[in-house]
């Protein structure tokens, strides 16, 4: 048994951040094409999949991580773009369901795409050497690269939260949630935003993919359970609230990194049991407006 | 309770208060739509709430009818509490209700729309009798369909009926409850002249035999078949009481110049 | 529409349980092999329990994977550690994923629409996890091995579960009497009441109608169905493989579901064995069977939402005046 000193409770909690701050960027992701799509996108974790793949071949490919952080979500949300356009959107006015079954069948195509470019082993994956090391944080020493990835997902939010309060198109995005007949009816080319959107949901998911890629093995089946852990995050928070999916996101990776330490055998249930009991006690999650649940 | 709330007629003195507002306050967030309404509805009196766009009509009508829960006070059912139930706990108590947006089982033909209604009242978690059998069901939604005049159509899909008879279609629904009370929320909207005479002729038929409260802009309308008008303006209770009385209140005229 | 269907049809709409008891006493001799009519006969009794939820009351559940394993679990441990007689390890089954619909039922129904979907894929995975790490009772990830019932007399007959055809005869029965229940259950007033649900929630509680407790209700009614088919399953495999419980299983039902036609009785089945049947065939041609499968069900969502049962009575509806589905 590990003496459990406060120094390594303290480094426990920062590599849940770390982890956290993954969960997070998916829930935005996921939160930003329902809140404005009334999407669900069960192939969320095929996009981060997907992202961890071309994050790894593009910087092998360009030499540089920085580089496949800017071109892998690009071709990631490209690929969402073109799956709304041409998959999903002709479903929007069948009922809630379909776009959710569509992206469903869809992460079977996307893993098996995978399988067939990449094999079914996945790939090797390794931090970028720049970011390779470890720092330390008084309590200890902390692998470097979960702090970049912590730093880059807070100023990812940043970035997504300025462009949803001070642009136009962020304003949008915030009068579509809202109601998505005004935008309409306001004369903007609403098709045009859903394409952005899910482009922007589905990239993120990439980005986060590219991110996590040196923490965890990289196979087709890595965005399998991160859908069932994306959906913990979402419920928890509150769907289509940005403050909602971030602490939500930051909680549950905490939760998972110390139950890891304190009750090993407990880490993937605990997470599932915090959504049981905030399903409990507020069903529209923490930041959630109620109305839309219960 | 100082005032004289509602004005009694002299046939009338038996009636008894069936549904009450006592208090009523709503906030959606920072707007205030409805603040501090007390009202009392007699039974079978056919009363009308009305007001300018933004009067929060709706609002109270759907605090009324149990859809939404008000933000302060409390409404009370023939002397209960029923503020903050489930809606279908409001429809089991004998209120029924009309949507302002018509709300039908589309996919389903007219007379089964009818039948499930009817069917609430004799068989709810019965698993194993065939409904098919449950002749006297049928029979009373056919029935209900003859009076709202929808008889012939009972084999259509709801959702192609047309607007003015999903209309007559939701009254007949509310009827299979058997209420006690019925709401109706801006009942003609959206109707042809025919179609809302015909509409109007059914809710003073109805207004005879249970307490019909009904929600509407048109004053012309109201005027001349309601015992009772409650006019609300800005979220509060402006006036209340017979039509001479409204017409004849400064505030309302007021509030009401240049509309009909 | 072919003069000879419409009849045929119609037939088959007044009678829909005999006629799927007819087909399904005939099914092994269409089958290649009797192991997968088997198959087909428990996943299209799983479909058929997740069809009650999803095509008739239009809740989405992720999560039916659960049901299916906590049957077959359950079933499985009562034969393996408790020496039970199999009967009794299936109702043991059968009244367990009772129990996890209803747990499960209460926590999801207070979400509403798209959320139930999330919800019910999360709640599914917390079985599925509670399963993977209770190695002593359930081997883990290896699954539960030795699910075996010993040959038994009755009626003068030697059963023996080692002979696929007569594994098929014996589980048909139980499948039988589930039909039967469906039927008359989708018949009933509660019938009528779950699908006004499905169509329109708000009016169906304007009606006067709880619909909370009704939706509880079927789910739970839901999940006994598809554990009758994982207690089945259990002793058809005479292992329970722990990705039974995984959410992927449930998806599977889904896809099964929509393929043969969502709201219709025989939907179901049809859904089932065109399923089973094309990954038996395609896998033996190719590694990637997800890819075909998962395009399959984007083209039939897309072009035939209806499903291939569904396609067909809806033409068959066209053909005569609107009456009961099969």
């Amino acid at each position: 048994m590990v003496e459990l000193t406060p120094q390594l409770l303290g480094l426990q909690l920062v590599t849940g951040v770390a982890l956290g701050a993954i969960y997070a960027l998916l829930a935005v992701g996921l939160s930003l094409i329902f809140g404005m799509l009334t999407v669900v996108n069960f192939a969320h974790g095929a996009f981060f999949m997907v992202g961890a793949f071309l994050g790894i071949y593009f910087q092998t490919l360009t030499g540089s991580f920085a580089l496949s952080l800017v071109i892998t979500p690009l071709v990631v949300g490209s690929v969402g773009m073109l799956a709304e356009r041409f998959l999903v959107r002709p479903l929007y006015g069948r009922g809630i369901d379909y776009p959710l079954l569509l992206t469903f069948g869809l992460s079977y195509v996307l893993i098996e795409l995978m399988r067939v470019l990449f094999g079914i082993e996945g790939l090797p994956s390794s931090t970028p050497a720049m970011l390779r090391g470890s720092v330390d944080l008084g309590i200890g020493r902390f692998p470097l690269y979960r702090l970049v990835l912590i730093g880059a997902t807070a100023a990812v939010v940043l970035g997504l939260w300025l462009m949803i309060e001070k642009t136009r198109f962020g304003l949008i995005i915030r009068a579509g949630s809202r109601d998505p007949e005004i935008v309409r009816v306001l004369g903007v080319d609403v098709a045009r935003v859903w394409l952005l959107v899910f482009g922007l949901g589905t990239a993120i998911a990439g980005l986060s993919g590219v991110l996590a890629a040196p923490t965890r093995a990289v196979n087709p089946e890595m965005g399998i359970t991160v859908l069932a852990e994306s959906f913990v995050v979402t419920v928890v928070g509150g769907m289509g609230s940005l403050m909602g999916a971030v602490v939500a996101g930051l909680l549950v990776g905490v939760v998972f990194s110390m139950t890891s330490l304190l009750a090993p055998e407990f880490a993937e249930l605990s997470i599932f049991v915090l959504m049981a009991l905030v399903l409990l006690v507020r069903p529209q999650g923490l930041f959630g407006k109620a109305g839309l649940m219960g | 309770m100082n005032a004289p709330l509602i004005q009694r007629h002299a046939m009338d003195v038996q009636a008894d208060i069936l549904i009450e507002a006592r208090h009523i306050s709503r906030q959606f967030g920072a707007f205030q739509a409805l603040t501090d309404i007390s009202v009392q509805f007699r039974a079978k009196h056919l009363c009308a709430i009305i007001g300018p766009n933004g009067a929060g009509k709706s609002t109270f009508f759907n605090i009324l009818s149990g859809a939404i829960a008000p933000s302060s006070g409390s409404v009370l059912f023939q002397g209960q509490d029923i503020t903050g139930l489930e809606p279908h706990e409001y429809a089991r108590r004998g209120i029924a209700k009309s949507f302002q947006i018509t709300n039908v089982f589309k996919q389903l033909s007219a007379h089964e729309n009818v039948r499930v209604a009817v069917q609430m009242r004799h068989a709810r978690f019965d698993f194993f009798s065939p409904r098919a059998k449950l002749a006297g069901v049928a029979q009373t939604a056919q029935a209900l369909l003859e009076r709202v005049g929808l008889a012939s159509l009972g084999q259509k899909p709801a959702g192609d009926l047309a607007h003015g008879q999903q209309r007559s279609l939701e009254v007949a629904m509310a009827l299979a409850a058997d209420p006690q009370l019925l709401l109706m929320d801006e009942p003609t909207a959206g109707m042809s002249p025919e179609e809302t005479t015909v509409m109007m002729d059914l809710i003073t038929e109805l207004a005879a035999e249970r307490t019909v409260i009904l929600v509407e802009h048109k004053m012309k309308l109201v005027m001349g078949i309601c015992k009772t008008l409650i006019v609300l303006h800005h979220g509060q209770l402006l006036a209340q009481g017979s039509p001479e009385d409204i017409r004849a209140n400064p505030e309302v005229r007021r509030v009401y110049l240049g509309q009909g | 529409m072919a003069p000879l269907l419409t009849p045929v049809l119609t037939l088959i709409a007044r009678h829909r349980v005999l006629s799927v008891l007819l087909f399904l006493l005939i099914f092994p001799w269409l089958m290649p092999y009797e192991a997968l009519a088997v198959n087909i006969l428990i996943f299209g009794l799983y479909a058929v329990g997740f069809n009650l939820l999803f095509g008739y009351t239009g809740m989405l559940s992720f999560g039916h994977a659960a049901f299916l394993g906590v049957g077959s679990y359950l079933t499985g441990m009562s034969i393996v550690h408790a020496h039970l007689h199999w009967l009794i390890a299936i109702a043991i089954g059968v009244g367990a994923s009772g129990l996890v619909g209803a747990l499960m039922g209460h926590l999801a129904i207070r979400t509403r629409g798209i959320y139930f979907s999330m919800v019910t894929l999360a709640l599914g995975q917390i079985v599925y996890y509670g399963f993977y790490k209770a190695e002593r009772w359930t081997g883990g990830e290896n699954g539960l091995r030795g699910v075996t019932v010993p040959a038994f007399e009755f009626a003068g007959l030697t059963i023996d579960f080692t002979n696929p055809v007569t594994k098929y005869y014996v589980m048909l029965g139980f499948v039988a009497i589930a039909l039967g229940l469906v039927s008359r259950i989708l018949a009933s007033p509660f019938g009528a009441v779950i699908e006004a649900i499905r169509e329109n929630e708000k009016r169906a509680a304007a009606c006067g109608y709880d619909v909370a407790r009704s939706k509880l209700l079927v789910f739970v009614l839901s999940a006994a169905i598809c554990g009758l088919a994982g207690s089945l399953r259990a002793i058809h495999l005479s292992v329970v493989p722990i990705d039974s419980l995984h959410y992927l299983q449930s998806g599977q039902a889904v896809m099964m579901c929509l393929l043969g036609g969502m709201g219709t009785f025989f939907g179901p089945f049809v859904g089932a064995a065109v399923f089973l049947y094309l990954e038996d065939v395609v896998t033996t041609l190719t590694r990637h069977w997800m890819a075909v499968v998962g395009t399959i069900f984007m083209v039939f969502i897309l072009f035939f939402p209806r499903g291939i049962w569904g396609s067909l009575i809806g033409r068959w509806e066209r053909a005569t005046t609107p009456s009961a589905q099969t």
